[in-house]
């Protein structure tokens, strides 16, 4: 006997995130059987299909499978009756890791388009704070040089404890996650050792190659692979250039190499943020029903790249208007690296988690 | 008290709608004029290997109303005929007709002796394109009007005329030519049937592309004892006997991408074919993959009856991907059993594809609902009747008809 204890608040979520009338589902199997990263033994999405239509909320959040699928929208493609299971399997990643990020206001602010202006005002109200603490709260004279503006020790401080903070969480999130996982499949006995299981969950996520096993475009692999680099990339950068307030005479001369592997690592995640937008808004048959989350996270993205590059010329070209940029671009970087366990680029943390641990249990 | 001149109703279909509405109209003495676009009546149900769930061939009852058409003179029908136009109002319809050119006249006696001679072939329409006869060829075996049909695509006419030259009857004219025709008409009933849906389209099944990938309908063809295989069961590729074969319901049908709706006819008719194989092989074995199986009413005990049988098995969890064994032409077939969950990958010999019904091209502007189904009613006096209007089993469509017959009878005076 199935224990059915309907969440009605949780499908009422999965369908507003989704789109997806999901009690049209008539349980036939096509999307199992299209999805071309499904297992042969007990296959996804058709079972979370008839879950989510009964609001089995537990069964679905703590789940590997809907970690498995790459949203590459083939199952979308031949429903038969256009329940869209793809769209469904991305809105239940997004509640599971509102469901296990603290702290909540956080989440709630970025579930919805009301709460935007909320999510603005905290960082600007925060680094104003910073700024006035610091006591540079006013645009300096002379030549451009952002450490007159927020100087490296304030900048370096705050935003460091700021990133403890908010990881702290998100890590004790991700235990809960892992641990829960733990709990439900309880009997898969774990197949291969600690090192077997990195190794082939860091070579899956560094290749990239259950995008390849898609038999949607090429465009979603290299998008993806794109920005993925290119986020890698500049955090490095992004390391080195704090070690090199402390060291070294910064900033950078423009033909430094790790001046140069930053403007690299921009225009990587321009060009894929640019390719996924474009896919987002004319090719809505392959990339499914764009919610909120997505849009939110892929704009501030893409305003974090391009505020960026033009911070860095404005300190060339000395504008005037350059430290209001470098304001915004402090903004769009809170939003892209404070908000992450909170915002769709949680499955960045999520997503590892959970195929680590499908790789432990066995689950391809 | 003068009796008015009567007219007659006009039935557009020769298939067992249009017949069925026909001879009941007459048998109470009325005037009826039948059209049939074919060289022949019957519709589809002459392509039938059987009918469910008795199994029983069409035959006989198409006989029987053949012989009701022969003896009543108050039907008149036209073959190779078509409607073009109508006009008026109720109990005053004026219509134009067109009949193709009549090659082979009423005197042919079916001798045969022209399909020796003839040197062009043609695709075997009533085969579905799998098998070809002479250009100058006998519908089938119990063709009705029983003569001989020429099929101008292929024949070449006064620059081959053998046909001609060997007929002792003087009962071929490859001059003839068209006419078009009026009629003044009290009610019109349209029976234009059916046709399946172009299992083409559904990219994932690979109808097209594979060889063994066969139509229901194709499949009524290929088991019966009048088809291609004669005696035997054949599969396209290389006329084996194939002894591992799978049904792919809803193949197209229930389906957004394809054909929304659901036939109902598709589920008996393959449990239909599963129990004819199992009667002439009972040591095939086949799988049927389905939704949900819609047999209601007395198919239900049909429905017993197969479940009861070890060769043939029933899973739910429709078939979404087809493969091709390369050099045994064979099929892979991939659904996921949803009882399990596991994924089913089986290979099988042939698979037939359950495709669903679709109304016929109709020729003119008629009233449709939203999937391309003539409304019932389409002005006071024209009325569409069986599976033109919805989807239906044989049993059904005559009752349907004979509903049909006393409203156009109620408006012959």
């Amino acid at each position: 006997m199935i224990d059915i204890n309907p969440d009605i608040e949780f499908k009422k979520e999965v369908k507003r995130l989704s789109n997806s009338s999901l009690n049209e589902c008539m349980q036939c199997g096509t999307c199992s059987v299209v999805c071309s990263l499904a297992p042969d033994d007990s296959p996804f999405p058709r079972k979370e299909m008839i879950w989510a239509g009964w609001g089995m909320k537990e069964r679905l959040l703590v789940n590997t499978d809907i970690w498995l699928c790459h949203q590459c929208g083939d199952c979308s493609t031949h429903c038969p009756r256009d329940v869209k299971p793809a769209d469904v399997f991305s809105a239940i990643r997004q509640i599971t890791y509102r469901h296990y990020a603290s702290p909540k206001f956080l989440n709630t602010i970025l579930s919805k388009p009301i709460w935007l202006p909320v999510a603005i005002l905290l960082p600007v109200i925060v680094i104003l704070s910073i700024l006035f603490l610091a006591g540079t709260l006013e645009i300096p004279e002379g030549t451009v040089n952002y450490s007159k503006f927020f100087p490296h020790a304030w900048l370096n401080g705050s935003f460091g404890i700021i990133t403890v903070i908010i990881y702290c969480f998100a890590i004790s999130g991700l235990i809960k996650f892992r641990n829960d996982l733990k709990a439900r499949y309880h009997d898969a006995k774990a197949q291969k050792g600690f090192y077997r299981r990195f190794m082939t969950t860091s070579n899956e996520i560094v290749l990239h190659s259950k995008f390849s096993t898609c038999s949607a475009q090429k465009s979603r692999k290299i998008s993806h692979l794109l920005v993925f680099y290119g986020f890698i990339l500049l955090l490095i950068v992004t390391g080195f250039a704090i070690i090199a307030t402390l060291t070294h005479n910064y900033p950078f001369k423009f033909t430094n190499p790790v001046k140069i592997m930053g403007n690299v690592a921009g225009l990587m995640l321009v060009t894929g943020l640019g390719i996924m937008i474009i896919n987002r808004l004319f090719n809505k048959i392959n990339y499914g029903n764009s919610n909120y989350s997505d849009w939110l996270l892929i704009i501030s993205f893409f305003l974090l790249v391009i505020s960026g590059g033009i911070v860095e010329l404005a300190r060339f070209m000395n504008w005037y208007y350059a430290y209001h940029l470098y304001f915004f671009h402090l903004v769009c970087v809170w939003f892209v690296i404070f908000y992450l366990p909170y915002s769709k680029l949680g499955h960045m943390l999520y997503r590892t988690i959970a195929i680590g641990f499908a790789k432990a249990i066995d689950r391809k | 008290m003068a009796i008015p001149h009567s007219k007659p109703a006009l039935i557009v279909g020769g298939g067992i709608s249009g017949i069925t509405t026909a001879v009941e109209i007459a048998e109470v003495g009325k005037e009826v004029v039948l059209i049939e676009q074919k060289p022949y009546l019957g519709g589809n149900v002459i392509k039938m290997n059987n009918y469910f769930p008795k199994l029983c061939p069409p035959a006989c009852g198409l006989e029987i109303n053949f012989r009701r058409i022969r003896q009543n003179t108050r039907i008149k029908y036209y073959t190779l005929t078509t409607l073009l136009e109508i006009s008026g109002e109720k109990d005053n319809f004026s219509v134009k007709l067109r009949s193709a050119p009549q090659y082979v006249k009423d005197n042919c006696t079916a001798c045969g002796k022209c399909v020796y001679v003839c040197p062009e072939e043609r695709p075997d329409e009533l085969n579905y394109d799998l098998t070809k006869t002479k250009a100058i060829y006998f519908p089938h075996e119990m063709a009705f009007p029983a003569k001989f049909s020429i099929d101008d695509r292929y024949c070449k006419k006064g620059s081959c005329n053998k046909c001609v030259e060997v007929c002792e009857y003087d009962a071929i004219d490859l001059s003839a030519k068209e006419e078009v025709f009026f009629l003044e008409v009290s009610s019109v009933v349209f029976a234009t049937g059916w046709k399946n849906y172009d299992a083409g389209l559904i990219d994932n099944l690979h109808y097209s592309d594979f060889k063994n990938v066969v139509t229901n309908v194709e499949f009524e063809r290929l088991i019966a004892s009048n088809g291609p295989g004669r005696d035997n069961l054949i599969r396209p590729s290389d006329n084996k006997v194939p002894k591992d074969i799978v049904f792919v319901q809803c193949a197209g049908s229930r389906d957004e991408n394809y054909l929304p709706y659901c036939s109902a006819v598709c589920c008996p008719a393959s449990l239909k074919h599963a129990l004819s194989i199992q009667e002439k092989y009972p040591d095939s074995r086949i799988k049927i993959f389905y939704i949900d199986l819609r047999v209601s009413g007395r198919n239900e005990d049909f429905l017993n009856k197969v479940e009861e049988n070890r060769n043939i098995e029933l899973i739910k969890g429709k078939v979404a991907k087809i493969e091709e064994v390369g050099d045994t032409k064979n099929l892979i077939v991939e659904a996921e059993d949803i009882l399990s969950g596991k994924k089913i990958k089986h290979e099988a010999d042939l698979v037939v594809l359950a495709t669903g019904i679709v109304p016929s091209d109709a020729t003119l502007n008629l009233n449709k609902d939203q999937n391309g189904f003539l409304t019932e009613i389409q002005k006071e006096g024209i009325h569409a009747v069986s599976c033109c209007k919805k989807p239906m089993d044989v049993s059904s469509s005559v009752k349907d008809a004979t509903a049909a017959a006393l409203k156009a009878i109620q408006l012959t005076g």
